[in-house]
């Protein structure tokens, strides 16, 4: 019998420090076992639970995209002080060459299919980024382009300092097969890009919503401002979605911890439309 | 002393009286629960609802245990019998609830019975003192001529085993331990936020229920209310496996009191024991 | 069907445990509790219900799942093997038989099945024990709410009833049927045995707990429609202090955490029973709570047994079995709670 809850190995190839206060950094992982490997089929938007033996188990978004076969990445924050944070500490301890456990990938994806042949407005806030990284790479890989309209980028940070993926960024914005709009809320003497809130970017930047999906991730605060902006635009509550946190420990829906009413955020989701979560009790 | 049911009228009257006046705005105290035997705590907001207030020898919960779930500032008539009275005078005494905020209902009773077990709580058990060290309104007359022995006479035979015999005790009362954590939600005095079996960074204990925790977890809980616990044994009848926790906060009162010449909560004008360095203070326990 | 005299039991319960674990209630300080049995003679028929319920068989409380050792950065993992005898589990309340069939939905349902589950529940042969259907109920049950009666054979691989001298034993499934047929040294149950085993049964389906109407459909709705009556769910829960006493004795509570506890080189990673009452339960790491506070715990603890569980696995996630109510420091009854929103 199969058992979900053993983790496989993976190899820790690359740590990149993300950000200038240290606290976020991404993985590389390689599968020790080649039939892990080619078992491990995922797209864009689902976590995994990295292992550490001795320490836990936290799940963590995928930040790399399946059009980059051979590993996979998870970007990842050092949290909590004096409740949790266990396994984020041990993992930002590790070194390059460190072997740690991998089980996933869980639950669902951002719903390429329902994407397909629309318009796509990404937007982002700060460390929420990861999953949504993994999706515009995705969606501009090579052939992957054609299958999607329009793609529009605002991302955002509070300093130059903590935004993610600055190379990446950087070759995006060279792109002109999608716009990009980095902000930050405050910029420093070198930022020469845009400053201001997610949403009054949004609100800016106004994209149509004809045809079109915007898919969010950030911290509540701004989903909460964001939200507005896009139903001013006309984004139906069908055309708008996001993926939900809750805490986790099992990943599979059998631990019974990240329930939104009769959901489980590990197993139904994370991704859910605002149609989809307006059905739920708030409880999230 | 004054019957149960007077006792609950006058209950009634007062938060009536005190809702109407707009002196508190919530009395916390007793309602009937699935059946009579079985009362649950309450609280009251409206003068209306009063009349949904009981008292009776299973009231045996200390409604303390409540005040520190209100911000400071709220005012709150509370019912309290002998110990809970206790919990009150301690709480303030830690700076946890103002006394300007309560009106406090004191209860005077003997004959409180467990629940679980119909078994009187007496000093035997637990709940050694029967009249309320701190009140503003006295709902039944004050106790007197009864023969309250020592809170700590309960103690002679745990006293009279060697330190073998006594480990043996606790080791085989704590197997049955299931980690439900109601001894610590039970306790009046056990407010922590995070509590550190709650911690993870660092984690002072396992989180699954091993022996080692559990054994960690009741020592610490124990040493943690050295001349804090008030002996009002809820932990005890809160317990679902029945593990005798008051005789283990007993004992250490007792120590306490040895050292630094007061009870928990006796004293509103007392500084908590362990909070208060005096020049004699004993020094026994540095050997 | 098979019978034995009481004052056979004991040889009975001696083969059992010789041939494997078995899990029988025992007489402890705090009550009646399952164990698995060492001593033969610990095994005690005179009991209303355990204090906490059986799913400790299939579900302890705590349990390694895989074993590791760590040693300079290396580390070796091994799942924890599974115990492969079979085992048997004698003397559970017919409610409480009810309540394994409702967490093997979510143990080896929606898509995913949970190893540990599976192999102890395939592994275990199910006794289950008849009420005393002419002694009262405890006032804390309701499980005649759920229409079970208190000598309903339902779930069980054998039924087990107590007659003045013997233990009258009826297999229910192929499982119970062979492991009868394996107790050589059990009589043949006669006819006027199998009238009163019917006659027990009969007797049992009489209404004697505390009873509700309580559709599982209809309540799935109506407490989804309530969940923002925020002041109700106040009022009900105002008592509830946030131990976990009520989910650790309910048989169909099966919230759990996962941890990893090393000592020195050697650890395992475990997991054990949480519960949803409990202030950390949701609280993540970032020091968001979506829940944090008590009224809110509570909450999810009624609609996750009487609504969620329903959407997800078409049946209510309690079995009246009244341990919560009984177990509760502060009385809480989730009976008279279900019942209030269901007025609503």
């Amino acid at each position: 019998m199969e058992n979900p809850y053993i983790p496989m190995p993976m190899n820790v190839v690359k740590i990149t420090t993300e950000v200038d206060t240290n606290d976020i950094k991404t993985f590389r992982l390689t599968f020790v076992s080649k039939e892990d490997e080619e078992k491990f089929k995922y797209l864009p938007g689902q976590f995994g639970e990295l292992s550490i033996y001795g320490k836990g188990e936290s799940p963590i978004g995928i930040a790399s995209s399946p059009t980059d076969p051979g590993y996979v990445e998870f970007t990842v924050q050092r949290t909590g002080t004096l409740v949790g944070g266990m396994v984020t500490t041990a993992l930002h301890d590790l070194e390059e060459g460190a072997q740690i456990g991998l089980r996933g990938p869980l639950g669902n994806a951002w719903p390429i299919d329902f994407l397909a042949g629309k318009n796509v407005v990404v937007v982002g806030g700060g460390f929420a980024f990861t999953t949504l990284r993994s999706l515009i790479n995705y969606m501009i890989h090579g052939e992957n382009r054609k299958r999607f309209g329009d793609i529009t980028v605002v991302y955002g940070a509070r300093t130059p300092g903590l935004l993610l993926y600055k190379d990446e960024m950087a070759a995006w914005q060279k792109r002109k097969d999608m716009v990009m709009h980095v902000t930050v809320d405050r910029g420093d003497a070198s930022w020469k890009g845009r400053e201001g809130f997610v949403p009054t970017v949004c609100k800016d930047v106004a994209p149509s919503s004809k045809n079109a999906v915007t898919v969010i991730c950030g911290p509540p605060i701004m989903i909460k401002f964001t939200l507005p902006v896009f139903f001013d635009l006309g984004f139906s509550r069908e055309n708008i979605l996001t993926s939900l946190e809750m805490r986790m420990k099992c990943g599979i829906g059998k631990c019974g911890r990240c329930n939104v009413g009769n959901k489980y955020v590990c197993k139904d989701g994370p991704v859910f439309s605002l149609a989809q979560l307006e059905q739920l009790p708030r409880d999230y | 002393m004054t019957a149960f049911k007077k006792i609950e009228d006058h209950l009634r009257k007062e938060a009536k009286n005190l809702l109407e006046g707009g002196k508190v705005t919530l009395v916390l105290a007793y309602a009937r629960g699935f059946d009579e035997k079985h009362p649950v705590p309450c609280v009251v907001k409206a003068a209306a609802d009063a009349d949904h207030l009981v008292f009776n020898e299973y009231c045996t919960y200390n409604m303390a245990r409540y005040l520190t779930r209100y911000p400071v500032g709220t005012k709150i008539a509370v019912a309290v019998k002998g110990a809970d009275s206790r919990a009150v005078v301690q709480l303030i005494q830690e700076g946890k609830v103002r006394r300007d905020d309560l009106v406090i209902l004191g209860i005077p009773a003997t004959g409180m019975k467990n629940q679980k077990t119909g078994e009187v709580i007496d000093a035997k058990t637990t709940a050694s003192t029967i009249n309320p060290v701190l009140y503003d309104v006295l709902l039944g007359d004050e106790i007197h001529g009864v023969k309250a022995g020592s809170p700590y006479d309960v103690l002679a035979e745990f006293e009279g085993m060697d330190k073998d015999a006594r480990w043996a005790f606790w080791k085989k009362e704590f197997e049955r331990c299931i980690r439900c954590y109601a001894c610590r939600k039970a306790c009046p005095m056990c407010y922590c936020d995070p509590c550190f079996m709650d911690a993870s960074r660092p984690r002072w204990a396992d989180k699954s229920p091993t022996d080692d925790g559990t054994l960690m977890y009741h020592l610490t809980r124990f040493y943690h209310l050295a001349g804090r616990c008030i002996d009002c044994g809820e932990c005890s009848r809160a317990c679902p496996v029945d593990i005798p926790l008051h005789l283990f906060h007993k004992k250490v009162a007792k120590e306490c009191e040895a050292m630094f010449g007061q009870a928990a909560g006796m004293n509103i004008e007392d500084k908590p024991a362990m909070a208060n360095f005096k020049g004699e203070d004993s020094d026994q326990m540095l050997g | 069907m098979k019978k034995i005299a009481i004052d056979q039991f004991s040889e009975l319960v001696k083969v059992l445990a010789e041939r494997g674990p078995l899990y029988a209630p025992v007489k402890g300080k705090e009550g009646v509790n399952f164990q698995a049995i060492k001593n033969p003679a610990d095994v005690t028929l005179d009991f209303y219900n355990t204090v906490l319920s059986p799913k400790s068989v299939f579900f302890p409380q705590s349990e390694d799942m895989i074993r590791y050792r760590i040693t300079h950065g290396a580390t070796e993992a091994q799942p924890v093997p599974q115990e492969s005898r079979p085992a048997v589990i004698l003397g559970v309340r017919p409610c409480d038989v009810r309540s394994f069939e409702i967490m093997d939905r979510h143990f080896l349902g929606a898509g995913v099945i949970d190893p540990y589950w599976k192999s102890k529940r395939d592994n275990t042969t199910v006794i289950g024990f008849a009420f005393d259907v002419s002694a009262a109920a405890d006032p804390a049950d309701f499980y005649n709410t759920f229409g079970y009666g208190a000598a309903d054979p339902e779930g069980s691989d054998v039924f087990m009833v107590r007659t003045d001298k013997a233990l009258l034993l009826k297999s229910m499934t192929d499982r119970g049927k062979k492991l009868l047929d394996s107790l050589g040294f059990l009589q043949v149950a006669g006819a006027q045995d199998e009238k009163v085993f019917e006659e027990t049964v009969k007797k049992g389906k009489a209404v004697r707990t505390r009873s509700a109407e309580i559709n599982p459909q209809v309540i799935a709705k109506k407490l989804v429609s309530v969940f923002d009556n925020g002041e109700f769910w106040q009022k009900v829960t105002m008592a509830c202090i946030a131990c976990g006493a009520c989910t650790y004795g309910c048989p169909t509570c099966y919230c759990f955490d996962i941890s990893d506890e090393m000592l020195f080189k050697e650890g395992s990673r475990k997991r054990f029973w949480d519960a949803c009452t409990f202030t950390d339960f949701t609280l993540e790491a970032s020091g968001h709570n979506p829940r944090p506070r008590i009224f809110q715990r509570y909450r999810q603890k009624v609609c996750h047994k009487y609504s969620y569980h329903v959407d997800k696995y078409g049946c209510i996630s309690c079995v009246g079995c009244g341990r919560c109510t009984r177990v509760c420091p502060v009385n809480i009854d989730i009976f008279s709670i279900v019942d209030e929103a269901n007025k609503l």
